[in-house]
């Protein structure tokens, strides 16, 4: 090859490696349902866009830390992610402000989920509520106090303070206790009361299942992404309708600050929140929507957390109060309850 | 043997540089953490910090306790499974043997997971139980230091019998039969020949298998869960869930620490002559 020829293959080979960058968007999402991911929007919109998506998975802990770790050159360009571990990294200066302009669905979005941070620092993709599943064959739930009830001693099992159902049990079992969500040490302290009744602590929706599903535990509170586990199941499952109600939450999507790829990620952000899109992953049962124009069957609606009516009655526990008191949960936790 | 102390320097040196390079440089600078503060600057405070918190304490004498508890049977059913062996005609050992490793060939994620069958509330246990009347209603076995204990001791076991095995082979099978012959009581057979020449077997079992109780993370994950927490189980939470990894580091300090102290001891008590 001549040395021209050389240079103009070397300059086109930079300019192609150039184009692939731009046309690379790296995102961070949880580990669950990727394959139903892929069909339902990864491949989509990769066709659509003629762009590449690096996907990153891992649990929220793992995420965080690696977006807080190349704070200064971003490897993440954007990621989903629950909206306190969301409002976590805001305060650590780590993301930026969404312009709703950018994105033509927002209007379509509930109240809730448009700006659930403050800033525009987020935008809720998803709704879920939290409730007890238990046998309906040998109990009865009507209220979250039952949890820690005679009637449950030894059945029952309840998430972990570390996890995101740990603190909206809390909140429930706190309600329900008729205080007003402003302080968990009361609630800690009389589930550290009954902490021999308590089965077992569970982490993943997934252990919970196979606890009830081997009989060990009878009764738990879980979040309604997890339904399909149980309502598969040859055992009478039953969701509660707690008269408290129903604990909710919200996971949001972000952009980390300064990562230079904004403009695939709003392209990205727009078609995951469209009502296509959003119908799509509804209808495979992998997360419930947050655009309101979703309409889908009641068969679907079942396993989902849908609705106006019913988004709009959940109870939420707001991302600051799990930040700011988070540390003293747990160790308090650690303390009284886990002992 | 056939070769000079260079060639022989030279045959190690990829192997050396290898354990150099991704075991003991990572493990050096991962370890190194657990001796700094969040400045960088070198502290023990992480130490004093860890063993302050009433929870850790309690975590690590219940895994001091159980990694004990597990060596200690795992060497008395060890000691009788071992004797019972070497006594047996050279095809029927070989058999026997054989079921003693075979354990050692299957996860023990798959292992651990037979014991939530076993032990759950719906298992074999509790229909026993249950069935000759010993409790009205099914009792709680797994989520329990019980639990626990059983896993580890089936899944480390097989290491203290081959090690005791492998001792008790090298014992003249004269000795035995010459000991009952002039009088020695069982006990005596046992405290005075056997036991003094199998204890290299006892260090390296005991080693194994209190190592192997300490370190294990499955086991307790699956049968203990977080109400029983080890430092394994403990270790991961820090990393995993709390992000802390100086806590993390000074758990693996603390593991590697009692890892070497239970080899110095054992091979101490088995160094004291009789």
């Amino acid at each position: 090859m001549t040395r021209p020829l050389s240079i103009l293959a070397l300059g086109a080979a930079l300019t192609a490696s150039s184009v692939a960058a731009e046309g690379t968007l790296t995102i961070s999402v949880y580990s669950f349902a990727q394959d139903a991911y892929k069909k339902a929007l990864y491949d989509p919109f990769e066709e659509m866009c003629g762009c590449e998506l690096v996907i990153e998975t891992g649990n929220s802990i793992e995420r965080m830390a690696k977006i807080e770790a190349n704070a200064a050159d971003p490897v993440i360009d954007m990621a989903v992610i629950s909206s306190h571990d969301a409002l976590s990294l805001a305060n650590k200066g780590l993301l930026q402000p969404l312009d709703p302009a950018k994105l033509s669905s927002f209007d379509k979005l509930y109240p809730a989920a448009q700006d659930p941070l403050g800033g525009n620092m987020a935008v809720g993709y998803t709704f879920y509520a939290s409730s007890i599943v238990y046998r309906e064959d040998l109990v009865s739930i009507e209220s979250w106090a039952d949890l820690l009830g005679d009637g449950l001693a030894g059945n029952v099992s309840l998430p972990n303070i570390t996890g995101t159902q740990g603190p909206l049990t809390l909140m429930m079992l706190d309600k329900a206790a008729g205080g007003d969500a402003s302080d968990f040490t009361g609630t800690i302290s009389a589930i550290g009361e009954h902490a021999d009744d308590i089965v077992t602590f569970y982490s993943r929706s997934s252990e919970l299942a196979q606890l009830m599903n081997q009989e060990e535990v009878i009764a738990a509170p879980v979040g309604r992404f997890a339904w399909s586990r149980f309502k598969s199941s040859p055992l009478p499952f039953a969701w509660a309708d707690p008269a408290e109600g129903q604990a909710g939450g919200m996971n949001v999507m972000i952009m980390t600050a300064n990562n230079g790829n904004e403009e695939l990620a709003y392209k990205l952000m727009d078609y995951w929140l469209s009502t296509e899109v959003q119908t799509r992953v509804a209808e495979a049962l992998i997360d419930s929507p947050a655009n309101m124009e979703v309409v889908v069957s009641d068969e679907v609606a079942e396993n989902l957390t849908y609705g106006a009516e019913l988004i709009n009655s959940l109870n939420i526990l707001d991302p600051a109060t799990i930040i700011a008191n988070r540390d003293a949960w747990v160790d308090q936790w650690n303390t009284e309850v886990i002992r | 043997m056939f070769l000079s102390r260079s060639e022989g320097l030279a045959l190690a040196l990829p192997a050396a540089l290898f354990t150099f390079l991704v075991f003991l440089v990572p493990v050096g600078i991962l370890l190194s953490v657990a001796f700094q503060t969040d400045t960088g600057a070198w502290s023990l405070q992480g130490y004093v910090d860890f063993f302050a918190q009433p929870l850790n304490q309690k975590v690590f004498f219940r895994t001091l306790k159980l990694g004990i508890l597990v060596a200690g049977t795992a060497a008395v059913i060890g000691y009788l499974a071992a004797f019972c062996i070497v006594n047996l005609p050279a095809t029927s050992r070989g058999r026997i043997f054989g079921l003693v490793v075979l354990p050692l060939m299957i996860s023990p994620v798959a292992r651990t997971y037979a014991w939530i069958v076993i032990l759950g509330r719906t298992g074999i246990v509790n229909d026993v139980i249950v069935g000759l009347g010993l409790s009205s209603t099914p009792i709680r076995l797994l989520f329990t230091e019980t639990a626990v204990f059983i896993g580890l001791l089936q899944l480390f076991l097989p290491l203290m019998i081959i090690s005791l095995v492998s001792a008790m082979e090298n014992i003249p099978r004269d000795v035995v039969p010459a000991a009952r012959v002039l009088g020695a009581s069982w006990f005596q057979v046992f405290f005075r020949i056997i036991l003094p020449l199998t204890k290299e077997g006892l260090v390296i079992g005991g080693t194994l298998v209190f190592t192997g109780a300490l370190t294990a993370y499955i086991t307790p994950a699956i049968l203990g869960g977080s109400k029983v927490l080890m430092l394994e189980t403990l270790l991961y939470q820090k990393v995993n869930v709390s992000n802390d990894f100086v806590s993390a580091s000074v758990i693996a300090m603390i593991l590697i620490v009692m890892c070497f102290s239970a080899n110095l001891a054992l091979k101490r008590i088995a160094s004291v002559k009789r």
